[in-house]
């Protein structure tokens, strides 16, 4: 046995616990208790009981709307954003031409700002100069016009375009549970004499539904958080159309209606908790998948 | 055979049909911008897929002698690179201990660090807010470095925790056979082993703090605190209708992310993976 001083140890874990307790911890029993407060961060916080929630499910439609597009886009994330993420997977997986090209390339929009992204986004929905609707005219619809985040119509298309093709997370994350499948099984399958497709169906797609899973927990997540691709396009509008939970959280501290805000932010956490609990059972993450 | 072979050969051209869309909404956005940049204001209007006549740097000129554009970028290089460095060295040494040794309150301290994951980004906005107001540091580029220390935590931890727990402990008790001290065993043994870790998580880090939006937008308030994406937002209502000189800012905020990138493709993929699995 060799020796050390055990209270270095501990040293060691001083700085990180300082940070947890900064921005994890306090700021967590806050968020909990002042949401039953009235609050505007010069005045003391006062007991209010439930009188935020009241508002918030009560007073507009804001949190009706936020959560009905949360729904929508949670939809657009588990039947398209994770799925085409994973096709490209299953497509890379088979090391066609080019394959290191493609993963490399999906990746880019990923490592860029997000601000910078929208900002391209309002641009490429331009309709002037931007790319889609110079295109559209180009195919011979000549009076095309439309104003993508600006239609009440198409400004909900329009957000979840930014995201939804957007989906290297899940290619990468599929991407490696497929190459860990052992490659055992899929010789027994061929000499049993299954099909390309059986294989994929009965085998390779129930072995990575731990990955699927994470990617609609992940995905679900970040469009519970979305905020720079809402507020630097359409702001939440037109009218309310696009408004989020993330954009509420934003207008309730800029409002310095801070016990509301805090309100919204436990309602956030709880979103955030259930989306993780109802994933892991639908897609039984905690099964094992070699059993 | 016939139908199997037309079969193989469908499913080879919608593969690779696939594989385009992927490379066109990747990179036709950005290729846009980029060529744009280069282009007068008047053919941006009227002739959106053209190519520039000719090339010239007037824009990025432009936007570079612009007041702040270069305190932007200042802010942000300084910014970015001072919170991961500091986050990093924290949570290798949080790691450290984590990895190799038994402690009272061990399992419940990793535990509380971890769940942090499950929290959703700006839940906690409101008392960091305050927190950065009571300090006294707002609109301050220390604020933004203090907030961003914190950003990557748990994924971080938990990075640097498997790489420390890949170095065999041998290696440690010889060091200390040969008398060396705590901090020279992780400092000159086991910091440079996990190296693969520490570019690992600190990339994530560092990619994150570069991009990060809304603290940034926050906590600031003038014009010379503001790093390079929150300028960004401001710069499209300022040029308002100058879009060459709005486009050449915006190839000059993404690029040096893409750089980055190009220089350390597997490892900015490995961290996103492991970012992403944990999660």
């Amino acid at each position: 046995m060799y020796k050390y001083n055990k209270l270095w140890v501990y040293l060691f874990i001083v700085p990180t616990l300082l940070v947890f307790v900064t921005f994890y911890f306090v700021p967590i029993i806050t968020v909990f208790t002042t949401g039953f407060t009235e609050w505007n961060g010069f005045n003391p916080p006062k007991l209010v009981g439930f009188d935020n929630y009241k508002m918030i499910f009560t007073d507009d439609n804001s949190l009706t709307v936020s959560l009905i597009n949360l729904f929508k886009w949670s939809m657009i994330a588990t039947f398209i954003h994770v799925p085409f993420g994973a096709l490209v997977a299953f497509i890379i997986f088979k090391r066609p031409v080019g394959w290191r090209f493609v993963r490399g390339v999906f990746m880019i929009p990923n490592v860029i700002a997000v601000s910078a992204w929208a900002i391209i986004y309002r641009f490429i929905f331009n309709d002037q100069m931007g790319l889609l609707n110079n295109f559209i005219r180009k195919l011979g619809f000549s009076n095309f016009h439309t104003n993508w985040f600006f239609d009440m119509k198409y400004a909900f298309s329009a957000i979840s375009f930014t995201w939804v093709f957007y989906a290297v997370i899940v290619t990468l994350l599929v991407l490696s549970d497929l190459m860990a499948i052992p490659k055992e099984l899929h010789e027994a399958a061929k000499i049993d004499g299954a099909t390309e497709a059986q294989i994929h169906w009965r085998i390779n797609l129930p072995l990575i539904r731990g990955s699927l899973g994470t990617s609609v927990i992940l995905s679900i997540i970040a469009r519970i958080t979305m905020f720079e691709a809402i507020f630097l396009t359409t702001k939440g509008g037109p009218g309310n159309s696009t408004y989020n939970i993330s954009v509420m959280l934003y207008d309730g501290i800029i409002n310095y209606q801070f016990g509301y805000a805090n309100a919204v932010a436990t309602i956030m956490i709880i979103l955030g908790i259930g989306v993780l609990i109802i994933t892991t059972k639908v897609f039984r993450m905690n099964k094992s998948v070699y059993n | 055979m016939k139908a199997d072979f037309l079969k193989r050969g469908v499913t080879q051209i919608v593969s690779y049909l696939v594989l385009l869309f992927t490379v066109c909404i990747s990179i036709v956005p950005l290729l846009w911008i980029v060529v744009s940049s280069f282009k007068s204001n008047k053919a941006i209007l009227n002739k959106p897929f053209a190519l520039p006549t000719e090339i010239n740097f007037h824009a990025y000129y432009s936007v570079l002698k612009m007041n702040n554009f270069l305190s932007n970028t200042f802010n942000s290089v300084l910014i970015s690179v001072t919170s991961t460095l500091v986050a990093l060295l924290f949570y290798a040494l949080a790691a450290y201990s984590f990895a190799k040794f038994d402690f009272a309150g061990k399992r419940v301290l990793f535990i509380l660090f971890s769940v942090t994951l499950l929290i959703p980004g700006h839940a906690t906005a409101q008392p960091i807010f305050s927190f950065i107001n009571l300090t006294g540091l707002y609109d301050t580029r220390l604020a933004l470095i203090v907030v961003y220390i914190s950003a990557g935590l748990a994924v971080s931890l938990l990075i640097l925790r498997a790489s420390f727990l890949s170095i065999p402990r041998e290696l440690d008790e010889a060091a200390y056979m040969e008398s060396a001290s705590f901090w020279q065993v992780f400092f000159y043994i086991n910091l440079p082993l996990a190296k693969a870790g520490l570019s690992t998580a600190g990339i994530l880090m560092f990619l994150g703090n570069w991009n990060e939006f809304f603290y940034g937008f926050m906590l600031t308030s003038s014009a010379q605190n503001r790093t390079l994406p929150v300028a960004l937002q401001f710069f499209t209502e300022q040029f308002s209708y100058n879009y060459t000189q709005l486009f050449a800012a915006l190839t000059l905020v993404t690029l040096p992310s893409i750089i980055l990138y190009m220089l350390a493709q597997e490892q900015v993929q490995q961290s996103v993976v492991s970012g992403g699995v944990k999660g």
